[in-house]
């Protein structure tokens, strides 16, 4: 593998002198605030809304369930509202919005309105969902379930020397951009037009075009993001809606700017999830059988919980061959905030749960979890629970067997024994284990993962993504499409693509502003998409944009063009594609995606090709436990990435490292719970994400394997690198204390039980 | 109350609430959006500015504390002459992404650079920055554009030149 040269971002500059424009930054004229007001109770039927006539109701514009057409926001099941009417089904929903130029006077009104409600029981408990007599969704508080089967249980059963079972369960997570949800909604005659930040702008305006019913012209803007990680994915199409009712009722442009504390409290999050997963093994560790139970706690509503539970469920084999599996996946409502996308969109729920099975399987049989791993990793031509053949791309073994060599694992794990042995003793005896500094329990864990590339299942036949690139009259091609950068670094690798493909300078490359007046629906901005399958759009476009040139300069001089390098050259005439371009600037190229026809699924019986391809990786996390404190560390952390190619390797690197902190920090920091039905955080103080004192050293690798149908072999890279990096941490803890860990955040007061 | 403060080395006059956060004044009645608010609570290094030559959170930072101070923003460090190679070290080590985290980060950079007198470990480096919160990057590429900073003698030296300029031309 070579590193491809440094491709520095085009974003950067701008942002280092502060002159890039994130929607906070925006001088709007006459902008006025949105306000929200909240339920106080995770379930009430609300009575009666009071405005109060001492206030002067004039100087602000309220918004209630009643002024809305079409009160539900488009998303799978359209049973969210934006605003609740009758029932309130979560500790936040909103109920009434108001808005106005000031904001002091905004919270004076919104202390003129009373609400009354009549409490009613709620579901807090996911586990109690389905048999609950609350109804939530449905008859059974179902959003979905999913039942995916390959092989016999049964001949798994009688063949198996040992049954292991775990039960596994992983905690909310939140985004927690740096920059916290901002939308602006600003009035036209006949039109709205929202600009924010925001992931997917046609989600929102196909949000804003059923909310409105088709009665307003409805044009989307993507501003410079700060972060996203999912967290504006679904979200953002709730507070446009609610700036957009807002902007038309007062006329002014209005502004939803949550401050952090509303943001953390009231936004999405990761879903929690329950698994219940047996495993029937040989007494030397190769898994015969697995049969998997996972629950997501899915909140008050369905938002995008279908597709997460099927990728959590497609996901729950991990980077194992196992050839009778049975996998049962269960989507609940709660009274609970719906928790929605965050970057692996149910991966690290499912990699986790399987990964602690793996290593009770080793505890329970006295095996090295190394061993047990290897024994069972997937290779090509081996099928996965949908029974889809892996046929190209496959490296699960060679990311393994990569990170345990660059890691020195095996000596690192007996060395680390034997510097245990007498911290834990003295711990067991109740002694006190420290008598010097250094006298820290280590451990080492590994973990692989891997991350279903593109949307799942048909997903990317029915959103068939669509670009255009037109060539502008500098001669310079211009992309357009719906895909955002939100820092994950798109604007610069669609121009290294394009500018590639076509042979020309990266700077003669322009990517327009995602305005969805403009810009043609090339799919969200979502499951690591953007690069493998609009990237590869982006070649076809290319390949078709020089044809084309070829033809016209044909026409023109009745002689073939051979392009090579930049240039057209026939005979003796050479001419180079800029000076091409600019001769015939009205060139527009479009492109839609549908998967190569060798690619099908069957999401009735969910069978098939779940994902075209998948990105493979494993890591390795060096962790230090202080025997006195039993405060967690991560000090080193390896971790191969086989992404196909790396269109960008510095940012492949970088997305690497930032989403492996993300997956740390799920592992031993990131600790919300819903207390109930409300969430027990308020900000960076008490929901902890890593800082500089809690990063480890990173040891990143990239392998190449490529795709056949990725821009240059490209697959997916985004959410990968956080799904598999909680687990490799937790191995670390089973490693150090033999025993059972099987729920993330694992918090110091957890080891600390094991001995007191 | 009426305040008197220096911005970027020019003096403004404003009446202001005096409870107002260093952080809107700049911000909403100066125009210097290159400052974030990422909490509004002292919790993440965003809106990290330096206020008399010592780096604060600004939304920490009331109204009548700020009479006769001077506050440099990234607005301000653009003119200083290591601001190049500043820009320089981040964006070829690759440290940018969504950048929402980095105006407070560049402050804290001339800061830490400033202050520094002995040889620069990555532990110190990384002691020195626990206040300014990223959540995009995993901070490898970061401290290593700082480190490579701190490594360069001329950059250290011409930092302190440029806050000699900066600062005691005015006292
Ligand atoms: S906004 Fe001031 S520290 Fe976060
Ligand atoms: S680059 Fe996004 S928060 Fe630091």
């Amino acid at each position: 593998m070579k590193p491809n040269p440094k491709n520095f971002r085009v974003d950067a500059a701008e942002k280092l002198h502060g002159k890039t424009q994130y929607i906070r930054d925006e001088k709007i004229e006459g902008l006025w605030y949105g306000a929200t007001i909240r339920s106080p109770y995770p379930r009430a039927r609300i009575k009666d809304i009071q405005f109060n006539p001492d206030f002067d109701w004039d100087t602000v514009t309220v918004v209630t369930a009643k002024d809305i057409l079409n009160n539900y926001v488009s998303m799978l099941e359209n049973d969210m509202p934006f605003l609740a009417d009758k029932i309130t089904n979560y500790y936040g929903e909103a109920i009434v919005i108001l808005a106005g130029p000031k904001k002091d006077n905004l919270d004076e009104a919104k202390k003129h309105i009373k609400i009354q409600f009549e409490e009613l029981p709620a579901i807090l408990d996911m586990l109690e969902s389905e048999t609950s007599d609350v109804k939530i969704f449905g008859t059974n508080n179902l959003f979905k379930d999913i039942l995916i089967k390959n092989g016999d249980l049964e001949v798994a059963k009688k063949e198996a020397d040992e049954i292991v079972h775990i039960e596994v369960r992983t905690g909310f997570q939140e985004q927690m951009y740096m920059e916290p949800q901002g939308i602006v909604a600003l009035p036209e005659k006949d039109r709205v037009v929202i600009r924010g930040s925001i992931q997917c702008p046609y989600y929102v305006k196909g949000a804003l075009d059923t909310m409105f019913d088709g009665k307003k012209e409805i044009t989307v803007i993507h501003v410079p993001t700060g972060g996203a990680f999912g967290g504006k994915e679904d979200y953002p199409s709730i507070i446009a809606g609610h700036a957009a009712l807002l902007a038309v009722k007062s006329g002014h442009p209005v502004a939803f700017f949550f401050d952090r504390e509303e943001d953390i409290q009231f936004t999405t999050k990761r879903h929690p999830s329950y698994h219940n997963d047996t495993a029937y093994v040989t007494k030397d560790g190769k898994i015969l059988g697995l049969d998997i139970q996972m629950v997501l706690d899915s909140g008050a509503y369905c938002t995008l919980s279908q597709v997460v539970l099927a990728r959590a469920a497609l996901t729950a084999s991990n980077c194992y061959y196992i050839p009778n599996i049975r996998i049962r996946a269960k989507a609940v409502a709660t009274n609970i905030v719906p928790p929605g996308a965050f970057r692996g969109f149910g991966g690290p729920q499912a990699v986790f749960a399987i990964e602690m099975l793996i290593e009770k399987i080793a505890n329970q049989l006295d095996l090295s979890p190394v061993d047990v791993r290897r024994k069972n990793l997937i290779g090509l031509g081996q099928q996965t629970p949908t029974g889809q053949i892996l046929k190209y791309s496959v490296s699960g073994k060679e990311t393994f067997e990569d990170v345990l060599e660059r890691s020195d694992f095996e000596i690192k794990y007996l060395d680390f024994k034997k510097n245990n042995i007498p911290i834990l003793e003295k711990l067991s005896k109740g002694e006190y284990p420290k008598q010097k500094r250094s006298d820290v329990l280590r451990g080492i864990g590994i973990a692989p993962s891997q991350h279903g590339a593109g949307f799942t299942g048909t997903g990317e036949n029915v959103i068939k993504g669509k670009i255009r690139v037109e060539i502008n009259k500098n001669g310079q091609p211009v992309i357009y499409s719906a895909q955002t950068e939100m820092g994950q670094g798109e604007v610069t690798a669609f121009q290294i693509i394009l500018s590639e493909a076509l042979q020309i300078r990266r700077d003669d490359v322009i990517v327009a502003e995602v305005n969805t007046d403009f810009v043609p629906n090339s799919g969200p901005t979502v499951a690591s998409r953007s690069t493998m399958v609009v990237g590869s759009l982006l070649v076809d476009a290319a390949n078709e944009i020089i044809r084309e040139f070829q033809n016209r300069l044909k026409e023109n001089g009745k002689i073939d063009f051979e392009y090579r390098q930049g240039y057209f050259y026939s005979g003796e005439k050479i001419i180079s594609f800029k000076e091409t371009a600019k001769m015939y600037s009205d060139l527009k190229v479009e492109k839609q995606y549908e998967h190569p026809p060798i690619i099908q699924f069957d999401d009735v019986k969910w069978k098939g090709d779940a994902y075209p391809t998948y990105s493979w990786a494993a890591a390795v996390a060096e962790v230090e436990v202080d025997p006195v404190t039993f405060e967690i560390k991560v000090t080193k952390f390896y971790t191969t990435h086989e992404i196909g190619k790396a269109i960008n390797y510095d940012q492949a690197v970088a997305q690497i490292q930032g989403g492996s902190l993300q997956g740390i920090g799920y592992a031993l920091y990131e600790n919300i719970r819903a207390e109930n039905g409300k969430f027990n955080v308020q900000g960076f103080s008490d929901y902890i994400i890593p800082t500089t004192t809690e990063m480890p050293d990173f040891e990143v690798s990239i392998l190449e394997n490529p795709y056949p149908f990725g821009p240059f072999g490209a697959k997916g890279l985004g959410e990968l690198p956080l799904v598999g990096a909680a687990p490799a941490v937790v191995s670390a803890l089973w490693m150090i204390f033999g025993r059972e860990f099987n729920e993330i955040p694992v918090l110091p007061e957890d080891v600390f039980s094991l001995f007191y | 109350m009426k305040i008197v403060l220096i911005v970027n080395r020019k003096p403004y006059k404003i009446n202001v609430e005096p409870k107002r956060r260093l952080l809107d004044i700049l911000r909403d009645d100066l125009n210097f959006i290159g400052t974030k608010e990422g909490c509004g609570k002292g919790e993440c290094g965003a809106c990290t500015v330096l206020l008399n030559g010592r780096r604060v959170n600004s939304c920490l930072v009331p109204a009548f504390q700020l009479e006769g101070s001077t506050v440099i923003t990234v607005e301000g460090l653009r003119n200083w002459k290591v601001f190049k190679p500043i820009e320089r070290a981040f964006i070829e080590n690759g440290a940018v992404q969504c950048g929402f985290c980095f105006p407070g980060f560049v402050i804290s950079t001339v800061s830490f650079l400033k202050e520094k007198s002995s040889p620069v470990t990555l532990d110190k480096i990384k002691t020195a920055f626990g206040g300014n919160i990223c959540r995009c990057t995993g901070y490898t590429k970061i401290l290593a554009a700082i480190q490579e900073l701190a490594d360069q003698k001329d950059i250290i030296d011409q930092i302190q030149e440029d806050w000699k300029n900066e600062f005691n031309a005015r006292k």
